[in-house]
């Protein structure tokens, strides 16, 4: 277990230094730079080469990149070519908006999707089943972008139950307006994500209804419904939890489009505003920040998995 | 993973607020006996965020319209309609040879850190913009050839008369800051305005906030915040919820969405906003002034004003908000028929050409371009870039056949005198009625030698105007003062104000 763990770390490190290479390089392939929509439409070359010049970015590229990790192995995310303002706080500040709305945006879309999709499993071949199963699908191609809106006129305009966008000026120091805020968006992207799962908990389900142990307990006596309740489940909240690990990235994506949408200010809108202003070492520094994030939870994933899946280990 | 179909989504929308403005039960109609609530706060929804405030190097009108009048104050002002107005000066003279300016600078007045404006600020806030070139507009003060302070009196010659002076000081050359300020520019503002700015939440809003010790009349309202909503549609939901008092760069085409319940107003204000589709002449097919205005007489401009849903057709380089505005609609009359012969002389049939478009304009006129100029043979492929990439792509290394861009700003015909521009415009013709208006020191005189310039620059099809924009701006029924007039370049909100209830 331990070599197993190790293996994978070293995996995870070379995995962050070649996203750390391909963050950076693909950013300088972007046509355009900073200084010159610093300078804007007007300028002068000389203006525009004089901000260049203070910025730091006549430099050669692998220097700038050298620069860029010793400060990363430091612990310094580095600044924003623009305001000046640090990346890591940045990125701290835009946390309290985005990691809340992707943890509830996960439960929502479990709560939902877990019971349902069990249920839809059991009922195969009856017509609620096939209700929820069509449902699902119906729900899972539903762009992110319209089931926004839609939310939006019914519980913003309409009703004007909760706010139709943007975010507290205080923050969370009112958590019940914060979480007021969250919860279109929330729902929103908890209601795609989670027909995914949904479909997925019906397929695991319907996976461990033909497994032998299940067979075997209903042969004890059980029914087939707690024959799987007591032995199928635990198997299928493995999966579960693997998928989930999975739709972390998911999640991320929905943010930057929910975030938009929403006007919320979170990492997902960050990065969209710096990659339209070419703010390069501040996206590179929230785009290694998210990556890591994503790797990290998919090791820890395995990790977990590794442990609790007997099977997995006696492979070894 | 999530999908994203913007198309289907804007289709389905449309449908959903249609059956809002079905659904919505009529508000009360707005009282007019309404009370000002001087500690009321107004949020008004802004579409472009700026990158920072450091209104000394960083470009864009949104730092303009956030910061000047509002925040930062020059000697004199401009009106929304355009007109010079005094501000920390209380007078002006010109001289009679237009080399010698003087103004009268008011007492009392503070930053808004409590240190009292001096004439010695002044001098050092304009000399200062004058010698540091990397700070925008500096080149619009290198006539001057001294500034200085007597008593109240700040006295600023030229080495040669300039007719667009005293404007100039109206903009970002000509704001007054403190010397030897420590404030960090970048996130704070020190200046003299009716506000002063309390915070900026990055991606989200900057809030402004009355000071108390301004020299003027108060502000109408405490707190004022910009809210940043670049998305047309999260702005109409936010005002339709009540969460924003004004909306500005609205769309017009949604007018009848937002003022459904009765709690909006929309205003249509004029603007210097000039739809220029630059045509780059510099070789290829474009070089041929035929084929340029074939292109001309191939667009159906009003079809296009129709389809923006408000503004008007300009025919020449000079919107009518400014001096030297002349009705040039003869040049390039729509006339497919005429666009075709010119095509077929020039022997440019079956041309192909590029439309570079930044992203945060739309397809509408795109479409109708494609359109238009399909009708009479020419194939345009329209390709759409971020605005880093048109700056680089167009505006620095001038790689394109044709370009539309909104250019916003007031009086600045100048660029039609400048072939280093991207237009590419080289006319000595041109240049040298546009220095003559410089160096005249007669008002009429000055627009006139403009207007003259004006032509020769659209009868020389250097480029398509498709349209003057307007300014579209929702107004809640709770609100008053709100400017209207060209409000995407300068937005001053010192007057506006918000009745209770």
């Amino acid at each position: 277990m331990i070599r197993y763990a190790l293996t994978r770390l070293v995996l995870l490190l070379v995995g962050l230094v070649v996203a750390s290479v391909l963050i950076f390089a693909t950013l300088r392939v972007l046509p355009g730079d900073i200084a010159q929509m610093i300078a804007g439409v007007g300028s002068t070359p000389e203006q525009v080469e004089a901000i260049r010049s203070r910025l730091g970015l006549d430099r050669a590229l692998p220097l700038q990149y050298l620069d860029w990790m010793s400060g990363v192995l430091r612990g310094d995310l580095g600044t924003s070519l623009l305001t000046g303002s640090s990346v890591a706080a940045e990125l701290a500040q835009k946390a309290q908006v985005t990691v809340p709305l992707g943890l509830l945006a996960m439960v929502i879309a479990l709560v939902f999707s877990v019971p349902l999709g069990v249920a839809s499993a059991l009922r195969r071949g009856r017509a609620d089943g096939t209700l929820i199963t069509v449902g699902a699908q119906a729900l899972a191609a539903v762009p992110v972008v319209w089931a926004g809106m839609m939310l939006v006129v019914v519980f913003a305009v309409w009703l004007g139950w909760l706010p139709a966008q943007g975010f507290p000026r205080a923050g969370w120091a009112d958590p019940a307006a914060a979480l007021r805020a969250l919860l279109l968006p929330a729902i929103t992207i908890g209601i795609v994500e989670g027909a995914m799962l949904l479909r997925f908990v019906r397929s695991a389900t319907l996976q461990a209804v033909g497994q032998d142990y299940v067979r075997a307990a209903a042969a004890k006596g059980l029914t087939r419904t707690q024959a799987l309740l007591r032995h199928g489940l635990p198997n299928v909240g493995l999966s579960v939890i693997t998928v989930l690990g999975l739709q972390v990235a998911g999640i991320i994506v929905g943010a930057v489009v929910i975030e938009q949408l929403f006007s919320l200010p979170g990492i997902g809108r960050m990065l969209v505003v710096d990659v339209g202003q070419r703010d390069l070492p501040k996206v590179q520094g929230e785009l290694l920040v998210l990556t890591g994030f994503v790797l990290v939870v998919g090791f820890a994933v395995d990790l977990f998995h590794r442990m609790i899946d007997p099977r997995q280990r006696e492979a070894q | 993973m999530l999908r994203r179909t913007p198309l289907a989504a804007a289709v389905l929308m449309a449908g959903a607020l249609a059956l809002t403005a079905c659904t919505s039960e009529p508000s009360p109609a707005p009282s007019t006996s309404a009370v000002a609530d001087p500690n009321a706060s107004v949020t008004v929804r802004m579409v472009a965020e700026p990158g920072n405030l450091d209104i000394r190097e960083t470009a864009g009108a949104a730092l303009d319209q956030l910061l000047i009048d509002n925040v930062y104050q020059g000697l004199v002002s401009r009106t929304p309609e355009q007109d010079i107005t005094p501000a920390l000066a209380s007078d002006y003279e010109v001289s009679e040879d237009g080399l010698t300016y003087t103004f009268t600078l008011r007492e009392g007045v503070v930053f808004h850190d409590g240190q009292p404006l001096t004439p010695q600020d002044v001098v050092w806030s304009l000399t200062q913009v004058r010698d540091n070139p990397s700070y925008r507009d500096a080149q619009r003060l290198a006539g001057v050839t001294s500034v200085t302070a007597d008593g109240q009196t700040i006295t600023v010659t030229l080495s040669q008369p300039d007719s667009s002076f005293l404007w100039n000081l109206t903009g970002r050359a000509g704001l007054v800051l403190k010397e030897g300020d420590a404030t960090d520019r970048k996130t704070a503002a020190n200046g003299t305005g009716p506000f002063t700015l309390s915070s900026w939440r990055q991606g989200d809003n900057v809030t402004l906030q009355r000071f108390d010790g301004y020299w003027g009349d108060p502000a109408g309202v405490a707190e004022v915040v910009f809210a940043y909503i670049p998305d047309t549609q999260a702005a109409l939901n936010a005002a339709l919820a009540g969460e924003v008092d004004v909306v500005t760069g609205f769309d017009a085409n949604l007018s009848e969405q937002i003022e459904a319940n009765g709690d909006f107003a929309v205003e249509v204000g004029a603007s210097t906003d000039k739809a220029t589709l630059a045509m780059n002449a510099s070789d290829g097919p474009l070089s041929d002034v035929r084929v340029r205005q074939a292109i001309r007489q191939a667009i159906d401009h009003d079809a296009i004003v129709e389809a923006i849903g408000v503004g008007q057709t300009q025919y020449g380089p000079i919107p009518e908000l400014d001096p030297g505005y002349e009705d040039l609609s003869d040049v390039a009359p729509h006339d497919p028929d005429a666009a075709r012969e010119l095509l077929a002389e020039a022997d440019a049939e079956d041309l192909e050409l590029t439309l570079t478009v930044p992203d945060f304009y739309g397809t509408t006129v795109s479409q109708i371009l494609v359109s238009n100029l399909h009708d009479v043979g020419v194939t345009l492929e329209v390709e759409v870039v971020e605005f880093s990439a048109w700056l680089n792509d167009v505006y620095v290394n001038r790689d394109y056949d044709l370009s539309f861009v909104l250019h916003t700003e007031a009086r600045d015909f100048e660029n039609w005198a400048d072939p280093e521009y991207y237009f590419g415009y080289d006319n000595p013709e041109v240049q040298e009625l546009f220095a003559q208006s410089l160096a005249a020191t007669d008002e009429d005189e000055a627009a006139e030698l403009l207007a003259e310039a004006a032509r020769i620059v659209s009868e020389d099809h250097a480029a398509d105007w498709l349209y003057n924009g307007a300014s579209v701006v929702a107004v809640g029924d709770s609100i008053a003062g709100m400017p209207t007039v060209n409000v995407n370049e300068r937005l001053n909100l010192a007057e506006i104000t918000k009745s209770e209830g």
